[in-house]
Protein backbone atom coordinates (compact mmCIF):
# COMPACT_ATOMS: atom_id res chain seq x y z
CA UNK A 1 0.00 0.00 0.00
CA UNK A 2 1.30 3.50 -0.85
CA UNK A 3 1.60 6.29 1.71
CA UNK A 4 -1.52 7.86 0.18
CA UNK A 5 -3.41 4.61 0.64
CA UNK A 6 -2.12 4.21 4.19
CA UNK A 7 -3.12 7.80 5.02
CA UNK A 8 -6.65 7.24 3.72
CA UNK A 9 -6.95 4.04 5.72
CA UNK A 10 -5.73 5.88 8.84
CA UNK A 11 -8.53 8.43 8.47
CA UNK A 12 -11.05 5.59 8.19
CA UNK A 13 -9.65 4.06 11.37
CA UNK A 14 -9.73 7.39 13.20
CA UNK A 15 -13.38 7.73 12.26
CA UNK A 16 -13.86 4.37 13.96
CA UNK A 17 -12.11 5.60 17.10
CA UNK A 18 -8.68 4.04 16.62
CA UNK A 19 -6.16 6.48 18.09
CA UNK A 20 -3.21 4.40 16.86
CA UNK A 21 -4.14 5.53 13.35
CA UNK A 22 -3.46 9.10 14.44
CA UNK A 23 -0.04 8.01 15.72
CA UNK A 24 0.78 6.70 12.28
CA UNK A 25 -0.27 9.94 10.64
CA UNK A 26 1.71 11.89 13.21
CA UNK A 27 4.87 9.96 12.45
CA UNK A 28 4.51 10.45 8.71
CA UNK A 29 3.48 14.11 8.67
CA UNK A 30 4.30 16.00 11.85
CA UNK A 31 7.77 16.95 10.63
CA UNK A 32 6.24 19.11 7.91
CA UNK A 33 3.42 20.36 10.15
CA UNK A 34 5.90 21.48 12.80
CA UNK A 35 8.07 23.28 10.25
CA UNK A 36 5.12 25.11 8.67
CA UNK A 37 3.58 26.07 12.02
CA UNK A 38 6.88 27.29 13.46
CA UNK A 39 7.48 29.38 10.35
CA UNK A 40 4.16 31.10 11.05
CA UNK A 41 4.14 31.53 14.83
CA UNK A 42 7.94 31.92 15.19
CA UNK A 43 8.19 30.69 18.79
CA UNK A 44 8.78 26.99 19.45
CA UNK A 45 6.54 27.01 22.53
CA UNK A 46 3.67 28.47 20.49
CA UNK A 47 4.25 25.94 17.74
CA UNK A 48 3.97 23.07 20.20
CA UNK A 49 0.73 24.40 21.65
CA UNK A 50 -0.70 24.96 18.20
CA UNK A 51 0.18 21.42 17.16
CA UNK A 52 -1.41 19.91 20.25
CA UNK A 53 -4.62 21.77 19.39
CA UNK A 54 -4.30 20.89 15.71
CA UNK A 55 -3.91 17.15 16.24
CA UNK A 56 -6.85 17.16 18.63
CA UNK A 57 -8.89 18.91 15.99
CA UNK A 58 -7.73 16.38 13.40
CA UNK A 59 -8.85 13.58 15.71
CA UNK A 60 -12.23 15.14 16.29
CA UNK A 61 -12.80 16.17 12.70
CA UNK A 62 -11.69 13.00 10.90
CA UNK A 63 -15.25 12.61 9.62
CA UNK A 64 -15.04 15.96 7.82
CA UNK A 65 -12.04 15.05 5.67
CA UNK A 66 -13.08 15.33 2.02
CA UNK A 67 -10.87 13.39 -0.38
CA UNK A 68 -12.30 15.34 -3.34
CA UNK A 69 -10.42 18.43 -2.18
CA UNK A 70 -6.97 16.91 -1.69
CA UNK A 71 -4.83 14.33 0.04
CA UNK A 72 -4.84 13.54 3.74
CA UNK A 73 -1.38 15.12 4.04
CA UNK A 74 -2.65 18.36 2.51
CA UNK A 75 -5.65 18.31 4.86
CA UNK A 76 -3.39 17.88 7.91
CA UNK A 77 -1.22 20.81 6.84
CA UNK A 78 -4.33 22.91 6.23
CA UNK A 79 -5.68 22.21 9.73
CA UNK A 80 -2.35 22.91 11.44
CA UNK A 81 -1.70 26.04 9.41
CA UNK A 82 -5.21 27.38 10.12
CA UNK A 83 -4.62 26.96 13.85
CA UNK A 84 -1.30 28.76 13.54
CA UNK A 85 -2.87 31.64 11.61
CA UNK A 86 -5.66 31.83 14.21
CA UNK A 87 -2.96 32.06 16.86
CA UNK A 88 -1.15 35.03 15.33
CA UNK A 89 -4.46 36.72 14.58
CA UNK A 90 -5.81 36.19 18.07
CA UNK A 91 -2.70 37.75 19.53
CA UNK A 92 -3.57 40.78 17.46
CA UNK A 93 -0.01 40.89 16.32
CA UNK A 94 -0.12 41.99 12.75
CA UNK A 95 3.54 42.80 13.09
CA UNK A 96 4.24 39.12 13.35
CA UNK A 97 2.36 38.52 10.17
CA UNK A 98 4.45 41.19 8.50
CA UNK A 99 7.64 39.65 9.78
CA UNK A 100 6.48 36.25 8.59
CA UNK A 101 5.95 37.62 5.10
CA UNK A 102 9.71 37.98 4.79
CA UNK A 103 11.82 35.01 3.84
CA UNK A 104 13.78 34.77 7.09
CA UNK A 105 13.76 31.20 8.40
CA UNK A 106 13.23 30.65 12.13
CA UNK A 107 16.31 29.73 14.15
CA UNK A 108 15.72 26.10 15.38
CA UNK A 109 17.80 23.21 14.13
CA UNK A 110 17.17 21.98 10.64
CA UNK A 111 16.30 18.35 10.14
CA UNK A 112 19.14 17.52 7.76
CA UNK A 113 17.94 14.07 6.73
CA UNK A 114 14.40 15.26 6.00
CA UNK A 115 15.72 18.27 4.10
CA UNK A 116 17.88 16.05 1.91
CA UNK A 117 14.77 14.05 1.01
CA UNK A 118 12.76 17.17 0.21
CA UNK A 119 15.49 19.23 -1.40
CA UNK A 120 14.35 18.35 -4.88
CA UNK A 121 10.81 19.63 -4.30
CA UNK A 122 12.17 22.73 -2.59
CA UNK A 123 14.38 23.50 -5.57
CA UNK A 124 11.55 22.92 -8.03
CA UNK A 125 9.26 25.27 -6.11
CA UNK A 126 11.96 27.95 -5.93
CA UNK A 127 12.66 27.65 -9.65
CA UNK A 128 8.96 27.75 -10.57
CA UNK A 129 8.35 30.88 -8.49
CA UNK A 130 11.46 32.53 -9.92
CA UNK A 131 10.09 31.93 -13.40
CA UNK A 132 6.78 33.55 -12.49
CA UNK A 133 8.24 36.62 -10.82
CA UNK A 134 9.02 37.90 -7.31
CA UNK A 135 5.50 39.22 -6.77
CA UNK A 136 4.05 35.71 -7.06
CA UNK A 137 6.34 34.44 -4.30
CA UNK A 138 5.57 37.51 -2.23
CA UNK A 139 1.78 37.10 -2.36
CA UNK A 140 2.08 33.43 -1.42
CA UNK A 141 4.48 34.15 1.44
CA UNK A 142 2.24 36.92 2.77
CA UNK A 143 -0.87 34.77 2.53
CA UNK A 144 0.50 31.39 3.52
CA UNK A 145 2.94 32.28 6.27
CA UNK A 146 1.79 35.79 7.13
CA UNK A 147 -1.93 35.05 7.28
CA UNK A 148 -2.77 38.28 5.46
CA UNK A 149 -6.09 38.67 3.68
CA UNK A 150 -6.20 39.42 -0.03
CA UNK A 151 -7.24 43.01 0.67
CA UNK A 152 -4.35 43.45 3.12
CA UNK A 153 -1.87 42.08 0.59
CA UNK A 154 -3.22 44.40 -2.09
CA UNK A 155 -2.81 47.33 0.31
CA UNK A 156 0.73 46.41 1.29
CA UNK A 157 1.88 45.83 -2.26
CA UNK A 158 -0.07 48.81 -3.52
CA UNK A 159 -1.52 46.54 -6.19
CA UNK A 160 -5.13 46.16 -7.37
CA UNK A 161 -7.03 43.41 -5.56
CA UNK A 162 -7.78 41.68 -8.87
CA UNK A 163 -4.09 41.57 -9.68
CA UNK A 164 -3.28 40.05 -6.29
CA UNK A 165 -5.94 37.40 -6.85
CA UNK A 166 -4.57 36.74 -10.30
CA UNK A 167 -0.96 36.37 -9.06
CA UNK A 168 -2.10 34.05 -6.29
CA UNK A 169 -4.04 31.81 -8.62
CA UNK A 170 -1.27 31.70 -11.24
CA UNK A 171 1.30 30.78 -8.58
CA UNK A 172 -0.84 28.01 -7.11
CA UNK A 173 -1.57 26.53 -10.52
CA UNK A 174 2.10 26.64 -11.51
CA UNK A 175 3.19 24.98 -8.26
CA UNK A 176 0.42 22.40 -8.47
CA UNK A 177 1.89 21.22 -11.76
CA UNK A 178 5.06 20.26 -9.86
CA UNK A 179 3.26 17.62 -7.81
CA UNK A 180 3.24 14.26 -9.60
CA UNK A 181 -0.28 12.96 -10.17
CA UNK A 182 0.44 9.73 -8.29
CA UNK A 183 1.38 11.77 -5.21
CA UNK A 184 -1.90 13.63 -5.22
CA UNK A 185 -4.79 11.46 -6.39
CA UNK B 1 -27.24 22.10 -6.37
CA UNK B 2 -26.73 25.88 -6.32
CA UNK B 3 -26.00 27.68 -9.56
CA UNK B 4 -22.29 27.92 -10.22
CA UNK B 5 -21.04 31.40 -10.97
CA UNK B 6 -17.62 32.69 -11.94
CA UNK B 7 -17.36 34.68 -8.75
CA UNK B 8 -17.46 31.35 -6.90
CA UNK B 9 -14.46 30.22 -8.91
CA UNK B 10 -12.64 33.46 -8.18
CA UNK B 11 -12.95 32.76 -4.46
CA UNK B 12 -11.27 29.36 -4.65
CA UNK B 13 -7.62 30.51 -4.40
CA UNK B 14 -8.39 32.62 -1.34
CA UNK B 15 -10.36 29.73 0.12
CA UNK B 16 -7.42 27.37 -0.29
CA UNK B 17 -5.15 29.91 1.43
CA UNK B 18 -7.78 30.77 4.05
CA UNK B 19 -7.56 34.48 3.38
CA UNK B 20 -11.07 35.33 2.26
CA UNK B 21 -13.34 37.52 4.33
CA UNK B 22 -15.85 35.70 6.56
CA UNK B 23 -18.65 36.57 4.17
CA UNK B 24 -16.73 35.28 1.16
CA UNK B 25 -15.86 32.08 3.02
CA UNK B 26 -19.52 31.63 3.99
CA UNK B 27 -20.62 32.22 0.41
CA UNK B 28 -18.24 29.65 -1.04
CA UNK B 29 -18.78 27.07 1.69
CA UNK B 30 -22.55 27.38 1.27
CA UNK B 31 -22.10 26.84 -2.45
CA UNK B 32 -19.80 23.84 -1.89
CA UNK B 33 -22.17 22.30 0.64
CA UNK B 34 -24.82 22.20 -2.03
CA UNK B 35 -22.41 20.43 -4.35
CA UNK B 36 -20.36 22.02 -7.12
CA UNK B 37 -17.95 19.73 -8.99
CA UNK B 38 -16.41 22.73 -10.81
CA UNK B 39 -15.39 24.50 -7.61
CA UNK B 40 -14.37 21.21 -5.95
CA UNK B 41 -12.04 20.53 -8.89
CA UNK B 42 -10.63 24.08 -8.73
CA UNK B 43 -9.99 23.75 -4.97
CA UNK B 44 -8.31 20.41 -5.55
CA UNK B 45 -6.15 21.91 -8.30
CA UNK B 46 -5.14 24.98 -6.30
CA UNK B 47 -4.73 22.92 -3.12
CA UNK B 48 -2.13 20.90 -4.95
CA UNK B 49 -0.14 24.12 -5.43
CA UNK B 50 -0.50 25.07 -1.78
CA UNK B 51 0.70 21.60 -0.85
CA UNK B 52 3.78 21.99 -3.08
CA UNK B 53 4.49 25.38 -1.50
CA UNK B 54 4.18 23.92 2.00
CA UNK B 55 6.27 20.88 1.08
CA UNK B 56 9.19 23.12 0.18
CA UNK B 57 9.36 24.51 3.73
CA UNK B 58 12.77 23.68 5.25
CA UNK B 59 12.25 20.91 7.80
CA UNK B 60 13.06 21.72 11.41
CA UNK B 61 13.68 19.25 14.20
CA UNK B 62 10.72 19.07 16.54
CA UNK B 63 11.26 18.60 20.29
CA UNK B 64 11.31 14.92 21.19
CA UNK B 65 8.71 15.47 23.92
CA UNK B 66 6.10 16.85 21.54
CA UNK B 67 5.00 13.48 20.19
CA UNK B 68 4.17 12.10 23.64
CA UNK B 69 2.27 15.25 24.62
CA UNK B 70 0.19 15.28 21.45
CA UNK B 71 -0.62 11.59 21.66
CA UNK B 72 -1.45 11.80 25.38
CA UNK B 73 -3.90 14.60 24.63
CA UNK B 74 -5.57 12.60 21.89
CA UNK B 75 -5.65 9.41 23.97
CA UNK B 76 -7.26 11.30 26.84
CA UNK B 77 -9.89 12.52 24.40
CA UNK B 78 -10.41 9.06 22.95
CA UNK B 79 -10.42 7.33 26.34
CA UNK B 80 -14.16 6.87 26.27
CA UNK B 81 -13.79 5.04 23.00
CA UNK B 82 -11.04 2.62 24.08
CA UNK B 83 -11.49 -0.72 22.39
CA UNK B 84 -12.66 -3.57 24.61
CA UNK B 85 -9.73 -5.72 25.70
CA UNK B 86 -10.54 -9.36 26.40
CA UNK B 87 -8.52 -11.26 29.05
CA UNK B 88 -6.24 -13.97 27.63
CA UNK B 89 -6.12 -17.00 29.92
CA UNK B 90 -5.74 -20.70 29.34
CA UNK B 91 -9.06 -22.38 30.09
CA UNK B 92 -10.50 -25.85 29.61
CA UNK B 93 -11.67 -26.30 25.99
CA UNK B 94 -15.45 -26.13 26.65
CA UNK B 95 -15.12 -23.32 29.18
CA UNK B 96 -12.77 -21.55 26.83
CA UNK B 97 -15.28 -21.93 23.96
CA UNK B 98 -18.15 -20.60 26.10
CA UNK B 99 -15.98 -17.78 27.36
CA UNK B 100 -14.90 -16.95 23.83
CA UNK B 101 -18.51 -16.98 22.61
CA UNK B 102 -19.60 -14.79 25.53
CA UNK B 103 -16.70 -12.45 24.92
CA UNK B 104 -17.62 -12.28 21.25
CA UNK B 105 -21.22 -11.41 22.16
CA UNK B 106 -20.07 -8.77 24.63
CA UNK B 107 -17.64 -7.38 22.11
CA UNK B 108 -20.31 -7.39 19.41
CA UNK B 109 -22.79 -5.61 21.66
CA UNK B 110 -20.05 -3.18 22.66
CA UNK B 111 -19.15 -2.53 19.07
CA UNK B 112 -22.80 -2.08 18.09
CA UNK B 113 -23.38 0.35 20.96
CA UNK B 114 -20.18 2.18 20.22
CA UNK B 115 -21.06 2.39 16.53
CA UNK B 116 -24.51 3.72 17.39
CA UNK B 117 -22.94 6.28 19.70
CA UNK B 118 -20.41 7.24 17.04
CA UNK B 119 -23.17 7.53 14.46
CA UNK B 120 -25.20 9.74 16.78
CA UNK B 121 -22.13 11.88 17.46
CA UNK B 122 -21.54 12.25 13.75
CA UNK B 123 -25.21 13.08 13.13
CA UNK B 124 -25.11 15.66 15.90
CA UNK B 125 -21.94 17.16 14.43
CA UNK B 126 -23.58 17.17 10.98
CA UNK B 127 -26.69 18.85 12.39
CA UNK B 128 -24.57 21.47 14.13
CA UNK B 129 -22.64 22.04 10.92
CA UNK B 130 -25.90 22.38 8.98
CA UNK B 131 -27.26 24.86 11.53
CA UNK B 132 -24.05 26.87 11.37
CA UNK B 133 -24.23 26.88 7.59
CA UNK B 134 -27.87 28.03 7.61
CA UNK B 135 -27.02 30.79 10.06
CA UNK B 136 -24.19 31.91 7.80
CA UNK B 137 -26.50 31.82 4.79
CA UNK B 138 -29.15 33.79 6.65
CA UNK B 139 -26.59 36.37 7.69
CA UNK B 140 -25.28 36.54 4.14
CA UNK B 141 -28.81 37.01 2.75
CA UNK B 142 -29.45 39.78 5.28
CA UNK B 143 -26.24 41.51 4.22
CA UNK B 144 -27.14 41.31 0.54
CA UNK B 145 -30.68 42.52 1.23
CA UNK B 146 -29.20 45.41 3.23
CA UNK B 147 -27.21 46.44 0.16
CA UNK B 148 -30.36 47.05 -1.87
CA UNK B 149 -31.92 49.06 0.95
CA UNK B 150 -28.79 51.03 1.89
CA UNK B 151 -29.30 54.79 1.43
CA UNK B 152 -25.77 55.20 0.12
CA UNK B 153 -26.19 52.46 -2.50
CA UNK B 154 -26.10 53.61 -6.10
CA UNK B 155 -28.02 52.09 -8.96
CA UNK B 156 -26.27 52.28 -12.29
CA UNK B 157 -28.15 51.58 -15.51
CA UNK B 158 -25.73 50.48 -18.20
CA UNK B 159 -26.34 51.86 -21.69
CA UNK B 160 -25.52 50.02 -24.88
CA UNK B 161 -22.70 51.32 -27.05
CA UNK B 162 -22.79 51.29 -30.87
CA UNK B 163 -21.12 47.84 -30.66
CA UNK B 164 -23.86 46.39 -28.45
CA UNK B 165 -27.28 44.97 -29.32
CA UNK B 166 -29.99 47.44 -28.33
CA UNK B 167 -31.98 44.79 -26.45
CA UNK B 168 -29.26 44.26 -23.80
CA UNK B 169 -30.33 45.34 -20.33
CA UNK B 170 -28.04 45.59 -17.30
CA UNK B 171 -28.30 47.30 -13.94
CA UNK B 172 -25.79 47.38 -11.08
CA UNK B 173 -26.62 48.19 -7.45
CA UNK B 174 -23.33 49.18 -5.79
CA UNK B 175 -22.72 50.01 -2.14
CA UNK B 176 -19.53 52.11 -1.78
CA UNK B 177 -19.45 51.44 1.97
CA UNK B 178 -19.13 47.67 1.66
CA UNK B 179 -17.90 47.61 -1.96
CA UNK B 180 -20.55 44.97 -2.70
CA UNK B 181 -22.64 45.01 -5.83
CA UNK B 182 -25.57 43.12 -7.29
CA UNK B 183 -25.74 42.92 -11.06
CA UNK B 184 -29.02 42.15 -12.85
CA UNK B 185 -28.98 41.47 -16.57
CA UNK B 186 -31.63 40.43 -19.07
CA UNK B 187 -31.67 39.57 -22.76
CA UNK B 188 -28.01 38.57 -22.49
CA UNK B 189 -27.59 35.65 -24.86
CA UNK B 190 -24.06 35.68 -26.27
CA UNK B 191 -23.43 34.40 -29.80
CA UNK B 192 -22.00 30.86 -29.98
CA UNK B 193 -18.37 30.74 -28.86
CA UNK B 194 -18.64 34.07 -27.05
CA UNK B 195 -19.12 35.27 -23.47
CA UNK B 196 -20.14 38.58 -21.98
CA UNK B 197 -17.64 39.85 -19.41
CA UNK B 198 -18.24 42.47 -16.72
CA UNK B 199 -15.59 45.08 -15.93
CA UNK B 200 -14.97 47.65 -13.26
CA UNK B 201 -13.48 50.74 -14.89
CA UNK B 202 -11.14 52.37 -12.41
CA UNK B 203 -8.77 55.31 -12.55
CA UNK B 204 -5.93 52.87 -13.14
CA UNK B 205 -7.73 50.90 -15.84
CA UNK B 206 -10.25 48.09 -16.26
CA UNK B 207 -10.46 45.13 -13.86
CA UNK B 208 -12.43 42.02 -14.67
CA UNK B 209 -15.39 41.24 -12.42
CA UNK B 210 -16.07 37.92 -14.13
CA UNK B 211 -18.17 36.47 -16.89
CA UNK B 212 -21.90 37.11 -17.12
CA UNK B 213 -23.32 33.63 -17.40
CA UNK B 214 -27.10 33.70 -17.79
CA UNK B 215 -29.93 31.23 -17.81
CA UNK B 216 -31.65 30.14 -21.00
CA UNK B 217 -33.80 33.24 -21.02
CA UNK B 218 -30.68 35.43 -20.94
CA UNK B 219 -31.20 36.55 -17.35
CA UNK B 220 -28.77 36.53 -14.41
CA UNK B 221 -28.51 38.01 -10.95
CA UNK B 222 -24.90 38.13 -9.86
CA UNK B 223 -23.50 39.11 -6.48
CA UNK B 224 -20.08 40.69 -6.33
CA UNK B 225 -18.50 40.62 -2.84
CA UNK B 226 -15.97 43.27 -3.93
CA UNK B 227 -16.82 45.35 -6.98
CA UNK B 228 -14.01 47.81 -6.38
CA UNK B 229 -12.70 50.74 -4.41
CA UNK B 230 -15.21 53.65 -4.43
CA UNK B 231 -12.33 56.14 -4.60
CA UNK B 232 -11.09 54.76 -7.90
CA UNK B 233 -14.17 53.09 -9.39
CA UNK B 234 -15.62 55.23 -12.17
CA UNK B 235 -17.89 52.97 -14.20
CA UNK B 236 -19.04 49.46 -14.99
CA UNK B 237 -18.78 48.05 -18.50
CA UNK B 238 -19.58 44.86 -20.38
CA UNK B 239 -17.53 43.48 -23.25
CA UNK B 240 -18.19 40.66 -25.68
CA UNK B 241 -15.31 38.23 -25.48
CA UNK B 242 -14.39 34.89 -26.89
CA UNK B 243 -15.65 31.97 -24.77
CA UNK B 244 -13.91 31.94 -21.39
CA UNK B 245 -13.26 35.66 -21.30
CA UNK B 246 -10.44 38.07 -22.11
CA UNK B 247 -6.92 36.63 -21.85
CA UNK B 248 -5.91 39.18 -19.22
CA UNK B 249 -7.95 40.39 -16.23
CA UNK B 250 -7.09 44.04 -16.83
CA UNK B 251 -8.06 44.68 -20.43
CA UNK B 252 -11.08 43.72 -22.53
CA UNK B 253 -10.02 42.09 -25.79
CA UNK B 254 -13.44 42.29 -27.46
CA UNK B 255 -15.76 45.23 -28.12
CA UNK B 256 -17.28 47.07 -25.17
CA UNK B 257 -21.05 46.70 -25.59
CA UNK B 258 -22.37 48.46 -22.47
CA UNK B 259 -21.15 51.19 -20.13
CA UNK B 260 -22.59 52.83 -17.03
CA UNK B 261 -20.86 55.63 -15.13
CA UNK B 262 -21.11 55.84 -11.37
CA UNK B 263 -22.63 59.15 -10.35
CA UNK B 264 -21.36 61.05 -7.35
Amino acid sequence: MTDLGRDGYCVERMRAGDSRALEELYDRHNGLLYSVVLRIVKRAADAEEVLQEAWLQIWRAAATYNAARGTVGAWLVTVARSRAIDRIRSEGSRQRAEEASGADPPPPTEDASANAAHRQMSERVTRALDQLGPQHRQVLEMAYFGGLTQNEIAGRLNAPLGTVKSWTRQALIRLGDLVPREEWM
Amino acid sequence: MSTHRDDHLELCAGYVLGNLSETETGTLEGHLEEGCPTCEAEINRLGRGAWAFASATPRLLEPASLRARVLDTVRAESGRRAPIKLPRRRLAPVVAWVAAAAAAVIAAVGVIEWRAASRLERELADARGEMSKLQQELQSEREWAALLAAPQARVIELATTPDGSPQLRARVAYDPATRRAVVAVSDFSPPPGKDYQLWAITKTGPASLGLLRTDRSGRALIRLPDAGDPFTLAAFAVSLEREGGAPTPNAPAGPVVMVGKIGS
